[in-house]
């Protein structure tokens, strides 16, 4: 059973008369990428400052390990944030900035964070190794070895980031894809539980963001932090995360892995945001369901049979099989070449379907499609979408 | 069309050189001469001047100066720090009519302003004749007078570039900070206040020269008591001594190209000069 390490109960947010969080409950669990998708206004990025501390919630509970966290100050949490435009501090260095958060904390708060005792004989072995006789760890002398420890971990947290040797650098010399480099280096050098990012690649180009994906996986696998990352670009929830939140209009619409968001969205809302999909009105036999005038196998589902429902295809899962043949056919009214495959629209009986294949099929051609039981997906019907 | 418009500028090119470059340029020759008024008859070459320039009241009137001048600005920037903060962080909506709040008095003459409040300094004032109380002491004539006036009257001039660095910085920059664990009172030593200090230093100048040069509040407010280098400018130049009046000017000209070239290298963008 793996560990819940953030639930959030029943929690709303409104902001003058806009209720933008209405009523998220969530359980996110140690160690894992869960990422808060959704469009921009449907309430991710003030649930993330929730957890962060930087917006209370008007109604219900925040629990990080167990304790309610509703009212403690960022400070006190152990999270820390990568923000959307990276917010790194101008007048420091790139050094400086990551050792921020290590170089402005209590004593106390350092001597447990390096562990005091292993410091101290640390200590007594390097004064022995210069032939001092009973030697004695001094407050200087820890303090020195604490400084010692912030810059070792700044190092390592920026090899980390790939950025070594950037170090004595101003902000504004670096590139962006360099300041998301120092963001995180910062950010992870408190090791903190949880790490919370923000769109952090929004502003990079497509290659960067594509390289910074997969370095941003492997890197929440190597340090075992739980990532909670807000994006609106769904093939970036799909590489990187672990589970996936589906969000809209500050309701949770679903929460699934990546696979089950993509096979088996609960809502037209859910299919048509992640990925491209065909959405057709149904009616469900009982492992049999009917749209476009023939019946199709498919899977069991909880509807009640003669239940109108959505039918969901995506352009991918058609196979192209001969005319006479099929239960499905149609006039091909567009083809566009997109490198593997051609994307196909498909007039069928006067609804237009995307479909995907590798076969070459000129406009007005008539064509044959063919679904796997397991591939046509059913959803309830939601009244006003 | 640009250059229709770069003619509409040559007025204020002919203002320039005649109120500003021309005198400049007479003041420099006049320095290493020893005339009354501007007669150059009788002119003759001298650095008696540099002698006048080292006796002991003049040298006591540059020291009073930058120790006045020093004083109203630190003072002023403490002040003026902490009302700038205050405006900033306020939840008012809008806060332009705060500010304006604070250069208000600045459109009523400011000799008036001082003289008025020079009367407040006094023994028996306005408030003590109107409420009938008896007067209290008299704080006219001293230093305290000279400076209080001074920080009244600069003050603004300290809270405008301050206010404006204090707003140009970034809030997620504040965040960041506590998110990386600082308190509240850290996050402004190490984050908000090294942000601002461009406003700062900026403020501090536009406070400075004007205390460094000016003559009209340490008259009214000092009763002639206290000689500020203004003051002896203005009174050589009053009993046609303009050869003394002009080295002295001209070394406070030094001051402020001085101090301006500071400014242009601390704020490069001139952000917080509005």
């Amino acid at each position: 059973m793996k560990k819940v390490i953030i639930e959030l109960r029943d929690v709303y947010k409104q902001f003058d008369d806009d209720l933008i969080v209405n009523g998220i409950n969530l359980q996110i669990y140690e160690n894992e990428f869960l990422t808060l998708l959704g469009p921009s206004g449907c309430g991710k990025t003030t649930t993330l400052r929730m957890i962060g501390g930087f917006e209370q919630p008007n109604k219900g509970e925040i629990i990080i390990n167990g304790k309610i966290f509703n009212d403690l100050p960022p400070y006190a949490r152990p999270i820390n944030t990568v923000f959307q435009r990276y917010a790194l501090f101008p007048h420091l260095n790139v050094f400086e900035n990551v050792a921020f958060g290590l170089k402005n904390r209590g004593w106390d708060y350092l001597a447990r964070f390096f562990n005091q005792e292993e410091m101290e004989k640390e200590i007594l072995k390097e004064k022995e190794a210069g032939g001092e006789i009973n030697p004695k760890v001094t407050k200087h002398d820890l303090k020195k070895k604490i400084n010692e420890k912030i810059s070792e971990a700044v190092m390592k947290a920026l090899d980390m980031v790939k950025l070594t040797g950037l170090e004595k650098r101003k902000i504004d010399q670096m590139s962006g894809g360099q300041q998301q480099r120092v963001a995180l280096a910062r950010a992870i050098v408190n090791r903190p539980q949880i790490l919370l990012l923000d769109e952090p690649l929004a502003a990079l180009d497509l290659k960067l963001r594509q390289n910074m994906q997969y370095e941003l996986k492997e890197m929440q696998r190597k340090l075992g932090i739980t990532f909670v990352y807000v994006t609106h670009d769904q093939e970036e929830a799909m590489t990187m995360s672990d589970r996936i939140v589906v969000m809209k209009d500050g309701v949770i619409q679903q929460l699934g892995t990546p696979k089950d968001i993509y096979n088996e969205p609960v809502n037209r809302y859910v299919a048509t945001f992640v990925g491209e999909s065909n959405i057709i009105p149904g009616t469900y036999l009982g492992k049999k369901v009917a749209f476009l005038g023939a019946e199709f196998d498919c899977l069991d589902y909880p509807f009640a049979v003669n239940e109108p429902v959505d039918v969901v295809i995506r352009p991918e899962d058609f196979d192209v099989i001969d005319h006479e043949k099929a239960k499905l056919t149609g006039i091909v009214t567009s083809s566009i070449f997109k490198g593997v495959h051609n994307e196909l629209l498909v007039d069928i009986q006067g609804h237009e379907f995307i479909v995907n294949t590798y076969e070459n099929y000129a406009v007005g051609e008539p064509i044959g499609l063919k679904v796997d039981p397991y591939e046509i997906h059913l959803m309830k019907v939601q009244g006003n979408e | 069309m640009n250059k229709t418009i770069r003619k509409l500028a040559y007025p204020y090119y002919g203002w320039l050189y005649l109120l500003a470059i021309v005198p400049i340029a007479i003041m420099l020759v006049l320095v290493f001469f020893d005339i009354e008024g501007i007669g150059f008859s009788e002119a003759r070459y001298t650095f008696r001047n540099f002698a006048l320039f080292l006796e002991p009241s003049t040298l006591e009137a540059f020291g009073n100066s930058f120790l006045f001048a020093t004083t109203a600005t630190l003072v002023s920037a403490v002040l003026g720090y902490i009302v700038a903060y205050q405006v900033f962080r306020s939840r008012f909506r809008n806060k332009f009519i705060i500010l304006t709040l604070f250069i208000l008095p600045m459109w009523s003459n400011m000799l008036l302003r001082t003289e008025a409040l020079g009367n407040i300094m006094e023994r028996h004032n306005i408030f003590t004749d109107l409420l009938g109380i008896p007067g209290g002491f008299n704080l006219r004539g001293t230093g305290l007078a000279v400076l209080i006036g001074l920080v009244i009257t600069y003050l603004p001039f300290m809270i405008l570039p301050i206010y404006t660095a204090l707003e140009k910085i970034d809030p997620s920059l504040e965040e960041a900070a506590l998110d990386l664990g600082v308190t509240e009172m850290r996050k402004f030593w190490k984050v908000v206040f090294p942000l601002s200090i461009k406003g700062v230093i900026t403020g501090c100048i536009m406070v400075f020269l004007p205390c460094l040069s000016g003559f009209a509040i340490p008259e009214i407010l000092g009763n002639g008591n206290i000689m500020l280098i203004g003051n002896i400018i203005e009174q050589s130049f009053r009993n046609m001594s303009y050869n003394l009046g002009s080295l002295l000017a001209i070394t406070i000209l030094f001051f402020i190209f001085g101090s301006l070239m500071i400014v242009n290298k601390v704020d490069k963008e001139g952000g917080t000069l509005i």
